[in-house]
């Protein structure tokens, strides 16, 4: 049946057409409305205020297919603010609602090929999903709570199990360092090897703290031909001895560097030359960000040390937003083409139709913007080893324009052997380039 | 024709209504707290209570027991000591425990002392009491009652995943140490296996 059979009365367009240019109208508001929350949540951010973020975030109206989205920024805000068993049952919510999202709905599918795609239900990527765990695992370590960081690597090495797909040698990192917090070295050492393979194969530099793992329980466990093969690779004549790191204490600090680059839409808007219709195609691209901290430094009395990159996110990000590339131009094509067709089968009878029928379809054409905004683009970590006993503990930050760029625990009581978590969140950071 | 029409506007009208009544409703329904109910396919309440009632009734029929009574001339007693949970799930813990605890009370065939930590506040009390309560009340320090044995153990498991199914294998391994000379006198092992097959469609 083509449109054209439709025995639509004439008087229905004093009703369709309002009823079109109302649904425009809905979909550019809340476009609108999405885009100065964020807008509002970035500031906050960047001015390291992230109770007025938060306060922003649940001020606004929630949309039900945002909510995955919404539970997200708000466990990363809560997070911000050292609210670390808060930003964890947030953190769940999420988890649930991924689980239950990960199935297909024909519903949103429906709308996403005839409306855009941001009528579906946000699913977080698969980065995402990973970095969820990532952060349970790291609120649950500043807790001491090892054995429920423990339980979320196990879920990571899962997850990364199910999805093939992606590469995340933070979160092995991560493992590694819950399972040695757990007192497993065999399970931390296949960690850090996973971590040492992801690492090789992004050809990114390995990291010395890695490296230095690696050397130091191969050594340890007597795997004496691993052990070999890292020492002539890594070209490294001094690393900590297991019997060291045992004697001693030892304070890790996370500092979540910068913001994730925000989504745009990149839009191609095209005039037919035989029947002058207007065709739209819209697809999303990351803007690039800087982040003002370049480095870190720990210190505690005459002891200090400087931090390393671990992880770049906004990498990950593009990466993940090119693999979904041919599935999201294959989905706009499809669109464009019911959209077109409506048009069309609507042009002879009923031109008034077709015209604000064209003018919904080019206006309605928008690429899913939607990304977890709140999360740092960066993952500097640095450990310092000390005497068992009180410490004082300063955390700077280098190249930062705030004025609080320093960040201290006071009195942190250590055990022998101990590791002790710490993070910082340092979004200050700008935008170097919004194009394609 | 309008007539018609207008019949069957107000029947989808009433059976919409319904339905976003319905969907807005909360309802709740009383279980009896023995009763089997899986909804995510997670440990719960049942695999709790039934793991911590078999393992008992494990534990309690062994020989360890009457060979402690027959070497000593009275009953054991016992402590539970941690519970690891080395699992994919967070859990309740606690809860286990005090499935155990209960059952192993319940039994009356061996003595039960109290956890760690409710020695520390049962001493606080006995502190209180030799400042503040009369001396034919107050109770003495240096009277507690030693275990003799230590149940300690672990949960575990194994996930396979592909697609839409998932089977999950959980390990509960109970070892009774004892407090002398740490010999384990029983080692305990229960296993429950679950299937659980997720919906590739939702509305």
């Amino acid at each position: 049946m083509t449109f054209a059979h439709l025995r639509i009365r004439k008087n229905t367009l004093k009703y369709v057409i309002p009823f079109v240019i109302g649904s425009i109208v809905l979909t550019q508001s809340a476009c609108v409305s999405v885009t100065l929350e964020r807008d509002e949540i970035e500031n906050y951010l960047l001015a390291q205020q992230p109770e007025q973020a938060l306060s922003t975030l649940e001020s606004h109206q929630l949309k039900e297919r945002n909510k995955s989205l919404y539970l997200l920024d708000k466990a990363m805000l809560l997070r911000m603010q050292n609210q670390f068993e808060d930003s964890n049952k947030v953190f769940e919510k999420a988890k649930k609602l991924t689980r239950k999202l990960d199935a297909i709905s024909l519903r949103e599918q429906a709308a996403a090929i005839s409306i855009n795609d941001s009528q579906r239900s946000y699913l977080p990527q698969n980065f995402e999903q990973v970095l969820v765990h990532c952060f349970q695992a790291i609120n649950h370590l500043q807790l001491q709570q090892y054995a429920d960081a423990r339980v979320e690597v196990l879920q990571l090495s899962e997850l990364l199990k199910q999805k093939d797909d992606i590469q995340m040698p933070f979160a092995r990192y991560l493992s590694g360092l819950v399972f040695e917090s757990n007192q497993e070295p065999d399970n931390a050492l296949i960690s850090y090897r996973k971590a040492y393979q992801a690492y090789s194969s992004y050809s990114s530099a390995i990291p010395l703290i890695l490296k230095k793992d690696l050397l130091r329980l191969t050594d340890y466990l007597q795997l004496n031909d691993e052990h070999q093969k890292f020492l002539d690779e890594f070209d490294l004549e001094v690393w900590p001895k297991q019997q060291d790191i045992d004697q001693q204490a030892h304070a890790v600090a996370v500092v979540f560097n910068g913001l994730m680059p925000r989504k745009h839409s990149f839009e191609i808007n095209v005039q037919s030359p035989s029947d002058g219709q207007l065709h739209r195609i819209s697809t999303p691209f990351y803007e690039h960000r800087a982040a003002k901290v370049y480095g870190a430094e720990l210190s505690s009395e005459s002891l200090n040390t400087s931090s390393e990159l671990i992880a770049q996110l906004d990498n990950q990000a593009r990466t993940a937003l090119n693999n979904e590339m041919p599935s999201i131009i294959a989905r706009t094509i499809a669109r464009v083409s019911i959209k077109n067709t409506a048009v069309d089968e609507t042009k002879d009878n009923l031109p008034l139709l077709s015209l604000a029928l064209n003018i919904a379809a080019i206006l309605t054409e928008q690429a899913d913007t939607r990304a977890w905004n709140t999360l740092p683009q960066q993952v500097l970590i640095m450990r310092l080893s000390l005497p068992a006993g009180n410490h004082d503990l300063k955390l700077n930050l280098l190249g930062s324009s705030l004025p609080d760029n320093i960040q201290t625990w006071k009195q942190v009581n250590m055990t022998k052997g101990e590791s002790r978590f710490f993070s910082y969140h340092s979004p200050d950071s700008y935008v170097t380039q919004r194009k394609p | 024709m309008k007539n018609q029409w207008a019949k069957n506007f107000t029947l989808i009208a009433a059976i919409s209504a319904g339905f976003i009544l319905n969907g807005c409703s909360t309802t709740v329904k009383r279980l009896d707290s023995g009763e089997v109910t899986d909804l995510s396919g997670e440990w719960n309440d049942t695999d709790s209570r039934l793991v911590s009632e078999e393992m008992i009734r494990d534990v309690l029929s062994r020989p360890w027991i009457n060979r402690f009574i027959s070497e000593n001339g009275n009953r054991p007693a016992v402590i539970v000591g941690g519970i690891r949970n080395l699992s994919h799930e967070h859990m309740n813990v606690a809860t286990f425990i005090n499935d155990i605890e209960r059952e192993l009370i319940n039994s009356g065939e061996i003595d039960f002392v109290a956890s760690k930590l409710e020695r520390g506040e049962i001493r606080d009390e006995r502190k209180d009491q030799e400042l503040n309560a009369s001396n034919e009340t107050a109770k003495q320090m240096g009277q507690e009652y030693g275990a003799d044995f230590m149940l300690k153990g672990s949960i575990n498991t194994i996930l396979d995943s592909i697609d839409d199914e998932q089977v999950r294998f959980y390990q509960i391994d109970l070892n009774l140490i004892s407090l002398a000379d740490n010999r384990k006198v029983w080692a305990g092992q229960k296993k429950i296996k679950k299937l659980i097959e997720k919906s590739a469609f939702r509305l």
